[in-house]
């Protein structure tokens, strides 16, 4: 979670009764920096490579985060310059609702990391250290300060260079000017060492690609270190709706995450507090509950003791409760993923479908989507070199005897954020291997031109680890997703035998096309008969032997659509 | 050795039919195919079906023949309409060549008929083998021989001895097979009656030999007049010309016919097509194959009884394995043969012809083939 957000979102916060800044006050005391530094790990700021994409996540993701919520479609523009040897400048620019002035050192100079945990709503940055976590980090790196210029609709244009007092974990802004021109929206400029750009798979390119497939109402232009420019121009100009948060749901709750939020409750009883707190939380619950456990519920819940909250989670555990509200829950749609697919991957054919929403550990909602794009440049390229060039190492030139091809990518989604890392152990990345492709037509599913999207959403998302780029697995999330995918594929199989029968129909047109020019001539030169009649007969009674297999073509598939319906239902049946 | 001249015998009808008969077959297929074109029915090809499927082994008769399995080619398959094709244009140049009286190799059809089709990259022809095959389909099609449809196969073994031929179709030529030199003649790839005439055979058998370097040395040591034996050379496994020319002297003139190769797998299946003729050719197995030829050897009992097991080699896998087929096939089943064919596999040993000069070159001039011969040691 990241404090950088607009007052709107402030208010909700306080509203649960959390005070980042009263929670975070126990960090005062020590080292923000140092903090940093044992955490890295945690916060995806390891590894050269990832941390450079973790920077452009975190930048990328509160500006998307910043636009949707003020109403705004997007235009983001990402930048990299490299400055030195693993030294670089990055800069992104939104042309969101900019901060107001004054809230520009508490928006972007206060380390606030953890509040995530109270808060349930579907966000991009639930695994985020936020904006003034990557300024401390270019500040640690580099011992510069970050160049932020900030816009509204009401106020001047104000650019300034930002610093963190990290024994005080207060904002220190300098170099304030007011621009002249007219400007609306947030730019963050910093440096930083310890980190390396790189092509290929966890770059900063692909972490973009891979948004832009899942944000279609957003502009993405990326200027890379060589000065290339990639656009990802929105294709949708409709902005998706803003999730709302959600009380969390009784069935999640830890005893740790009890206490706290009731040291910040309004409620007088430990009963009230926990029906304002919870969602599906009612006075049967509460009768249930207090059954169970050795205190009056009544009790202050301010005073509760880590024994009694041990207790009282436990009693949870023992109850039932209605299932979450699964209302909350906003997916991208089938429509956006398509478009964003066909515009961006430019597959032949592609195929989408996203789930009805679910719940798994019976407490948090989730909702899966899926796509299937097929053929064209579908896949991710990967340059392989033929056996040839092997053997001739003293060819002058290598490039001729390497040849690109495409093969399968899975592209994974939290919340619509990109997943780039820790694929092998995700639930998602299991779940398409676990696929049988061979039944949908797909022989090797590893070197095919396919790129597979599951997005996973929810108020909660199980990560496997603190680094927060693999998805756990869990029992729910892991059958919905196969459903999804199994319906996307059998679509996907049908297309594809539908396809190679095309072709097979073609090839024949176009087999006995060349033949009979060859056959009626030799017949013609034997026995005299006529050229143009003969090839005119052929050519009819090929058209005509087309005819009659397409007919049976039609009845076949009719049956085989039949045979799909009834495994379909089946499969219904099995999922009830 | 029996030594006594038979008459004649009557040549069968197939045989003699003229080139007029067969062109007239060869037209009927694109005649037919036109026909079923004009009233608007799927073109079709039909030939018999050859390999083992319809093959079968005529124990009376005692040679290989083929089955009345006829297989139909449609132009309207995908798999079948390249063949079509090809079909067409080979049925074309047959025509062409018996209406001109002209014939050519196998080698020279398939480059007279190789170009690219019209509007393709794609060969009409691609390799020899293709148009070969075509033109087997077309052989059994018509119930003929290549070699009636204006083709044939490279000239393949050497005839030598006291025998007169006279070649109808080169200047009526005459010339005895004794006097041509140490390389004797040059078998041709049809050796019909019209074309190559037998007027003389002074000889009390043949002597059907695998290797030319055998051929060569029983020439040097003067073995056929000595033994009063015509001498064919097939360099390998035995090509229709010769295998037709000893067909002609055993059914003309009643020659014995002996054969006598490697002691190995490869050479026991050229005795057994001289004997029982081939899967490829079963439908001219009556006009090729000669069910009482004689092996003489060599064969594993001679390495005992000469005392050439210093000279055998190793069989190698494809050989056992060739061995066991030979085991299973019906003119295979005399117990000595079998016995023979267990004793290679149990040995996994095999002996050259030439590996008798191991005692000294004219041995097998001198001792072996005379003993052996004149004895009948046939297996």
């Amino acid at each position: 979670m990241s404090n950088e957000k607009t007052t709107k979102q402030e208010t909700q916060v306080s509203k649960d009764g959390i005070d980042a800044n009263v929670l975070f006050s126990e960090f005062k005391e020590h080292s923000v920096a140092d903090f940093f530094k044992k955490n890295r790990q945690m916060l995806g700021l390891y590894g050269k490579q990832r941390t450079l994409t973790t920077i452009i996540h975190e930048l990328v993701t509160n500006s998307l985060d910043a636009c949707e919520e003020a109403g705004i479609l997007p235009e983001i523009e990402v930048k990299i310059s490299e400055i030195g040897e693993e030294y670089y400048e990055i800069s992104v620019m939104d042309n969101g609702p900019g901060i107001p002035e004054n809230k520009i050192g508490s928006a972007l100079g206060k380390l606030l990391a953890g509040t995530k945990f109270h808060r349930l709503v579907q966000t991009r940055g639930q695994q985020g250290i936020g904006v003034s976590g990557i300024i401390l980090f270019s500040q640690i790196t580099t011992g510069k300060p970050t160049k932020v210029i900030s816009g509204t609709s009401k106020e001047r244009a104000v650019s300034l260079e930002i610093t963190i007092d990290s024994k005080t974990n207060s904002p220190k802004m300098t170099n304030k000017v007011y621009l002249e021109k007219k400007f609306r929206g947030t730019g963050i400029k910093a440096k930083f060492k310890e980190i390396q750009y790189k092509k290929g798979q966890g770059s900063v390119d692909e972490y973009l690609r891979r948004t832009a497939i899942a944000n279609p109402h957003a502009t993405i232009v990326f200027q890379d270190p060589f000065q290339e420019v990639t656009k990802y121009e929105r294709i949708v100009k409709t902005l998706p709706k803003i999730p709302k948060q959600v009380k969390p749901h009784p069935r999640g709750v830890t005893v740790d995450e009890l206490l706290s939020l009731a040291r910040y409750t309004s409620a007088r009883k430990i009963s009230s507090y926990l029906m304002l707190t919870f969602d599906r939380f009612g006075q049967t619950a509460v009768d249930s509950i207090a059954k169970m456990i050795h205190f009056d519920i009544n009790k202050d819940p301010r005073k509760i003791t880590w024994e009694e909250a041990e207790e009282i989670v436990s009693a949870i555990k023992k109850t039932k409760f209605i299932a979450p509200n699964t209302n909350n829950l906003v997916p991208i749609g089938e429509n956006f993923i398509e478009k964003s697919l066909q515009t961006i991957v430019e597959p032949e054919f592609c195929f989408v479908y996203t789930r009805k929403p679910s719940v798994y550990k019976g407490g948090y909602a989730f909702q899966v989507e899926v796509a299937v794009a097929f053929g064209g440049n579908a896949g991710r390229l990967v340059s392989v070199s033929s056996p040839k060039a092997k053997n001739r190492k003293d060819s002058l030139d290598d490039q001729e005897d390497t040849k690109e091809v495409r093969v399968s990518e899975i592209i994974r989604y939290a919340n619509k954020s990109p997943l780039l890392f820790d694929a092998g152990g995700c639930a998602i990345t299991k779940t398409v291997q676990s696929i049988d492709w061979k039944r949908y037509g797909i022989h090797n599913f590893e070197s095919a031109p396919v790129t597979v999207f599951v997005n996973l959403i929810s108020v909660h998302i199980p990560y496997t680890s603190a680094g927060k780029s693999a998805i756990a697995d869990e029992e729910e999330i892991l059958v919905e997703t196969k459903l999804a995918l199994m319906d996307v594929s059998r679509r996907l199989g049908r297309y594809i035998i539908d396809k190679k029968k095309e072709a097979e129909k073609l090839e024949k047109r176009k087999v006995f096309a060349k033949y009979a020019p060859e056959i009626v001539q030799a017949l013609s030169r034997i026995t005299g008969a006529d050229a143009t009649k003969l090839q005119k007969n052929l050519d009819k009674m090929v058209l005509e032997k087309l005819k009659m297999e397409d007919l049976e073509d039609q009845k076949q598939k009719a049956k085989d659509d039949k045979i799909e319906e009834e495994i379909e239902e089946e499969e219904d049946l099995v999922e009830e | 050795m029996a030594n006594q001249k038979p008459k004649k015998q009557e040549l069968e009808k197939h045989e003699v039919e003229g080139a007029k008969e067969i062109g007239k077959r060869v037209y009927e297929i694109a005649e037919n195919i036109v026909h079923q074109i004009e009233h608007e029915h799927t073109p079709t090809f039909s030939t018999k079906v050859r390999g083992l499927s319809n093959v079968y082994f005529d124990q009376e008769k005692g040679f290989i023949q083929l089955g009345d399995k006829t297989v139909t080619r449609p132009f309207l398959n995908l798999g079948a309409a390249r063949k079509f094709m090809q079909t067409v244009l080979v049925t074309e140049k047959c025509n062409e060549y018996l209406k001109h009286s002209k014939t050519a190799s196998i080698r020279e059809i398939y480059y007279e008929l190789k170009h690219t089709v019209a509007k393709t990259n794609e060969n009409t022809f691609d390799g020899q083998e293709e148009s070969n095959d075509v033109i087997v389909d077309i052989e059994h099609s018509v119930s003929t021989i290549r070699e009636k449809l204006g083709l044939q196969a490279d000239p393949k073994g050497s005839l030598y001895g006291d025998i007169t031929l006279i070649d109808r179709k080169h200047n009526n030529d005459e010339f005895s097979c004794k006097n041509l030199g140490r390389g004797g003649w040059s078998i041709m790839s049809r050796i019909e009656p019209d074309e190559i005439e037998i007027k003389e055979v002074n000889a009390d058998f043949v002597l059907v030999v695998e290797t030319s370097a055998m051929y060569g040395r029983l020439i040097e040591e003067n073995y056929p007049k000595k033994h009063n034996a015509i001498l064919i050379g097939t360099s390998g496994q035995a090509a229709r010309g010769a295998r037709r020319l000893v067909h002609r002297l055993r059914y003309e003139f009643n020659l014995p016919i002996v054969v006598f190769t490697d002691g190995d797998p490869y050479g026991w299946y050229i005795y057994s097509v001289i004997k029982s003729g081939s899967m490829a050719l079963a439908a001219h197995s009556k006009f090729l194959a000669v069910p009482d030829a004689k092996y003489v050897g060599m064969t594993l009992t001679d390495v005992e009884e000469y005392g050439l097991q210093a000279v055998t080699e190793k069989m190698k896998d494809g050989d056992v394995k060739r061995a066991k087929e030979l085991m299973s096939y019906d003119w295979f089943k005399s117990p000595a043969w079998q016995k023979e064919l267990k004793l290679a596999i149990d040995k996994k040993i095999r002996i050259e012809q030439q590996a008798l000069a191991n005692k000294s070159l004219d041995f097998v001039a001198k001792k072996y083939l005379p003993e052996k011969i004149d004895n009948e040691i046939f297996l």
